[in-house]
């Protein structure tokens, strides 16, 4: 029995090609893109969730009461973790985690820029980084390291690494340090990422701070006892505040700001794990919004069943269709469920052959994906048992929806009328109608918010920053140079091109550069009783000129002044934090036994992202550590050619370097990495939404023409011209579209506002944005119409009244 | 073999009522070859399919082989009907994607006959029926009268006790319906009794007794000399 089952399936599948064709396509696509957003959401949603000791860590932050608000921040200083872990005994174990500089390593003739994290023995002993050879206790001494097996691959290809010696540059320093032990490749769905773990010692500054409580370079992370939980010991921590950080306590006082509900100026509490990578504090964690992986699964889930809902839809018209068989069939003698499994098993093939299909889709595209969209994720997660479990149900579900409920509604009908192939089908049509106004609800959601999306990146890209940035190069001066020298050898060698304007310099970059960092430098001192809080930038003669920042008070910087060391140049909103009528002369007490002059006010400009509002700003030309960048100011008309230009003189400084320069244009996109990948996914899903629920319109209408082939061949012989035919047969259709688009628009408002609801710089969501979606849908929804609906009226009536 | 006492069908639309059969009476004895004639509408196909188990009467009674089936249940009766009637159509209806060997497979298939029986018994029916040669063809590939033949061998592979025939000429021209006639005839012969609805009075001319319907009842019977 089951084999002829099988056989008819076949059969039927090959007789109707093109529907098969349809409906496996659109699987096996829906189910490619499935599997691919879902890996990627497993993935994100799996962060550290490798470690062992999981539920038991977490990262210390503290939360400051601020003249201007609640602050949070996870830098601490450096005697935080030696003492914490002296005061609670349930502290297991702690860590500091240090990173930024130290980064560039040398073995032999080798020179590598390797990231290397400054820790204390606890880490490997808190965290799952399983060390594969050598010491199973690293970093005993001082000048023992631990690396992870691929940098043991770029350092020393095959030879052995353990007991090797190389040298890493600590704060300008190079050092010799002792390979002791390998460690475990990173998995990718990791926070910590690092090639070389030396101990926290070597930190640059530890030894000036390592009693200082106001200096901040690091972050602390711990791991409690198994009994103790994370409620109970944030209730400990307000104590430990009030005895070590007294001094910071009194300054917030000082400001007159008001303690929290509990009563405190500053507590400390604890991040756990799991919600590292989602977190904005941390600056390990990647503030990934946890609505990220959750709407890959939405749209997936999206995609998904818009080509199931075109698998029944398409059964269940074909099974109208057939209805002679089925009539033939239960006159022979067959039941009803015997009936729906037959159904189901061709359910069930054309499911198998899409999942293939798709399966293989999905691992031919993988590399593409992980190019565009989200590096490193791996298809292994497909191999896992609940995984698998979640695929098979699901699998068998919409077969048995696809198959088993069209046949159900068939077998229903009564025995004579099927066996003369005559169907009341009002019923049915409801349901498809129904099912096709979701899909387009889903597909005209999706087209929405890709154009709202749209409109946002550009309004980013677009909207004038307050200074130039499409004529700037922005290079970032190899840690192993030294800037000042560098700065200068550059400003002599381009003095001379004459497609340079100026030069300039600063310690942080603008944008996020091809280094990928993105720093912030905050500074805060009293003034006139007033706790002032700013972000600092050190900068070079010319900052102004090289980006064309407009003075709107004073003077800007120098070489004329001796005293512009301690000179100053604010923004508008520093200068309105001051409180001043005019801001230039204010003396500005930033260090201890120093005051500051203000000299210049420039007009405000975006030195940061659009997700924030302008802050205030201060410029110093007092170069208290180095700068890191140097910008040049082209002439606009010889874009590349310029480039070429810096990059050669940047080559003769420093041959050995890996040059990062970029475009300031580049480094502002470089921001909105996160909402062009947003806004990536939401044309993909569009386009594939579309695409599928267009796959099954087309089918739809090709068998409701055959269905009406006879009313049209009637009515053409009474007169009808073509385009009242295709009008006739595609009214129906465009009208769900339509009601689709209406019921869409509302839902893809109150989304889209809330994501906008990110960025301090937003557009408002236009009414005709949803026109103009709407326009977009019915005009695909009209040609895929068109293609059958013109066919039919074009047919010779003669023909298909012969049918009947 | 059927009993059937003052039977009613009746069929209603919102608007309309239609009697399809009112008060009809009628018996069929075992080993019997019975034709029913009646213009059109006179519910000639609606007695057929109540016969066949196909559908159920709104009143009255109805014995197969001494059991009361008017009030039987779907799964009752479609149990009952294939292991004991067989079908054949004015339209054949033979499914397309099925070949002749597998079309007159399929009522011994929802019987639950074993394979190799089923393979036996439907080669001794195409046999039979002269069409053993046709046997991996699709149903389309026939003429009509081919295909008229595998609906027969189709309705008695399962060896049914009775076999009812809606018009099986009608679409045939006159040698291939004779050819269809002198088979069921020879059914018969052999013991199958057999209700036919036909318009062709030459065919009526093959039963044994003639049953001539007029708006839903039966208004007189001939028997055949």
């Amino acid at each position: 029995m089951l084999r002829n089952y099988f056989k008819i399936a076949w059969r039927n599948l090959w007789k109707h090609r093109s529907f098969s064709l349809i409906i496996v396509c659109g699987m096996a696509v829906a189910f490619a893109a499935a599997i691919l957003l879902s890996v990627t959401a497993h993935q994100e949603l799996t962060y550290d969730q490798f470690h062992e000791n999981k539920d038991h860590i977490y990262q210390l932050y503290d939360i400051d009461q601020r003249p201007n608000g609640i602050e949070y921040g996870a830098t601490m200083p450096v005697p935080m973790a030696p003492t914490l872990k002296n005061e609670y005994g349930d502290i297991v174990y702690i860590t500091r985690w240090g990173s930024g500089e130290g980064e560039y390593v040398r073995y032999k003739d080798k020179e590598l820029d390797l990231s290397t994290r400054a820790v204390d023995p606890d880490f490997l002993r808190m965290f799952s980084f399983p060390v594969v050879a050598g010491d199973k206790s690293p970093l005993k001494e001082l000048n023992h390291i631990a690396i992870t097996e691929n940098c043991a691959k770029t350092l020393f290809g095959n030879e052995e690494a353990i007991g090797k010696t190389l040298e890493i540059q600590f704060g300008g320093e190079w050092r010799s340090m002792l390979v002791t032990a390998i460690v475990k490749n990173i998995p990718t769905n990791s926070s910590f990422k690092f090639d070389i773990l030396t101990r926290f010692e070597n930190f640059p500054g530890y030894k000036t701070n390592s009693d200082r409580w106001d200096n901040r370079n690091h972050e602390v992370f711990l791991q409690l006892n198994e009994n103790v939980s994370k409620a109970s010991m944030e209730k400990r921590l307000p104590a430990f505040s009030q005895k070590y950080m007294a001094g910071k306590i009194e300054d917030l006082k000082k400001a007159g700001v008001q303690p929290d509900a509990e009563g405190y100026y500053t507590r400390m509490k604890l991040i756990p794990l799991e919600d590292l990578h989602f977190t904005n504090i941390s600056n390990t964690g990647a503030g990934v919004s946890r609505f990220y992986p959750y709407l890959l699964v939405l749209i997936s889930a999206f995609i998904l069943f818009i080509a199931c809902v075109n698998f029944v839809n398409l059964s269940l018209a074909r099974s109208f269709t057939r209805a002679k068989e089925i009539g033939i069939r239960k006159v022979m003698g067959a039941l009803r469920w015997q009936l729906i499994t037959q159904f189901w098993g061709e359910a069930l093939i054309v499911s198998s052959m899409a999942l293939l299909v798709g399966v293989g889709l999905a691992y031919w595209l993988l590399p593409y994906y992980q190019a565009i969209f989200y590096p490193g994720i791996s298809m292994r997660v497909l191999g896992s048992p609940l995984f698998l479990a979640y695929l098979v149900l699901g699998f068998l579900f919409i077969t048995l929806l696809a198959g088993g409920y069209p046949a159900w509604v068939v077998s229903a009908f009564n025995t004579v009328q099927t066996v003369k192939g005559k169907l009341a089908t009002g019923k049915s049509n409801a349901l498809r109608n129904t099912l096709m106004v979701v899909q387009f609800v889903l597909s005209s959601l999706l087209i929405i918010c890709t154009f709202i999306a749209w409109q946002q990146l550009q309004y980013l890209r677009n909207k004038p920053l307050g200074f130039n940035k499409e004529e700037i190069i922005s290079i970032p001066i190899s840690p192993t140079l030294e800037s000042e020298k560098a700065i200068q050898l550059m400003r002599t060698k381009l003095a001379q091109q004459p497609q340079v304007i100026s030069i300039t310099a600063a310690d942080i970059n603008m944008g996020k550069g091809r280094d990928g960092s993105l720093q912030t430098s905050i500074m805060g001192f009293d003034y006139k009783d007033k706790i002032i809080r700013t972000h600092w930038q050190l900068v070079d003669y010319d900052y102004l000129k090289t980006f064309g920042l407009q003075l709107v008070e004073g003077r800007d910087f120098s070489r004329e002044y001796g005293t512009d060391s301690l000179a100053l140049i604010i923004n508008e909103t520093m200068a309105k934090q001051l409180g001043e009528g005019s801001a230039v002369g204010a003396l500005l007490p930033v260090e201890e036994d120093k005051n500051y002059t203000v000299i210049g006010v420039v007009k405000d400009f975006h030195f940061k992202s659009l997700h924030q509002e302008v802050a205030p700003l201060t410029l110093s030309l007092n170069h208290v550590w180095p700068l890191q960048y140097i910008f040049v100011r082209v002439q606009p008309t010889a874009l590349a050619s310029a480039m070429e230009m810096v990059t050669k003189a940047y080559k003769e400084i420093d041959p050995r370097s890996m040059f990062e320069a970029s475009y300031l244009d580049e480094n502002t996109d470089r921001q909105y990495e996160r909402e062009t990948k947003l806004s990536k996914i939401f044309v993909s899903g569009a386009v594939l939404t579309i695409l599928i629920s267009c796959m099954g319109l087309f089918a739809i209408v090709l068998l409701v023409i055959v269905q009406r082939t006879r009313e049209i061949g009637i009515r053409k012989v009474l007169g009808a011209s073509v385009p009242h035919i295709v009008a006739l047969v595609s009214k129906d259709f465009i009208r769900l579209v339509a009601l689709a688009i209406i019921i869409a628009s509302p839902l893809a408002w109150y989304i889209m506002n809330q994501w906008l609801k990110d960025f301090a710089y937003r557009i408002t969501i236009e009414w005709w944005v949803f026109v103009l979606a709407g326009l977009v849908a019915i005009f695909i929804a009209f040609i895929t119409l068109s293609f059958q609906s013109v066919k039919a009226a074009l047919k010779n009536p003669v023909k298909s009244l012969r049918t009947e | 073999m059927i009993k059937i006492k003052d039977l009613e069908k009746i069929y209603r639309t919102e608007e309309v009522e239609t009697v399809a059969l009112n008060k009809l009476s009628l018996e069929v004895k075992e080993g019997e070859f019975v034709a029913v004639m009646g213009p059109s509408g006179c519910g000639k196909s609606t007695l057929l399919n109540i016969l066949g188990l196909l559908d159920d009467p709104d009143g009255g009674s109805f014995m197969f082989n001494n059991i009361e089936v008017a009030h039987f249940n779907e799964r009752k009766r479609a149990d009952l009907r294939k292991h004991n009637i067989g079908f054949v159509f004015q339209s054949f209806n033979l499914i397309d994607e099925l070949t002749v060997f597998e079309n007159v497979e399929l009522p011994l298939i929802y019987t639950g006959v074993k394979s190799a029986e089923r393979k036996k018994r439907v080669e001794e029916v195409l046999d039979k029926m002269q069409i053993m040669h046709r046997r991996n063809h699709y149903p389309q590939q026939l003429s009509g009268g081919q295909q008229q033949r595998v609906a027969v061998a189709r309705a008695v592979v399962n060896r049914p006790k009775l076999i009812l025939a809606d018009e099986p000429t009608g679409n045939l021209d006159s040698s291939n319906g004779n050819e269809v006639m002198q088979l069921l005839t020879d059914l018969n012969e052999q013991g199958t009794t057999i209700v036919m609805v036909t318009h062709s009075e030459h065919d009526a001319r093959y039963s044994h007794r003639i049953i001539r319907m007029l708006d839903g009842q039966t208004v007189l019977e001939n028997i055949m000399v």
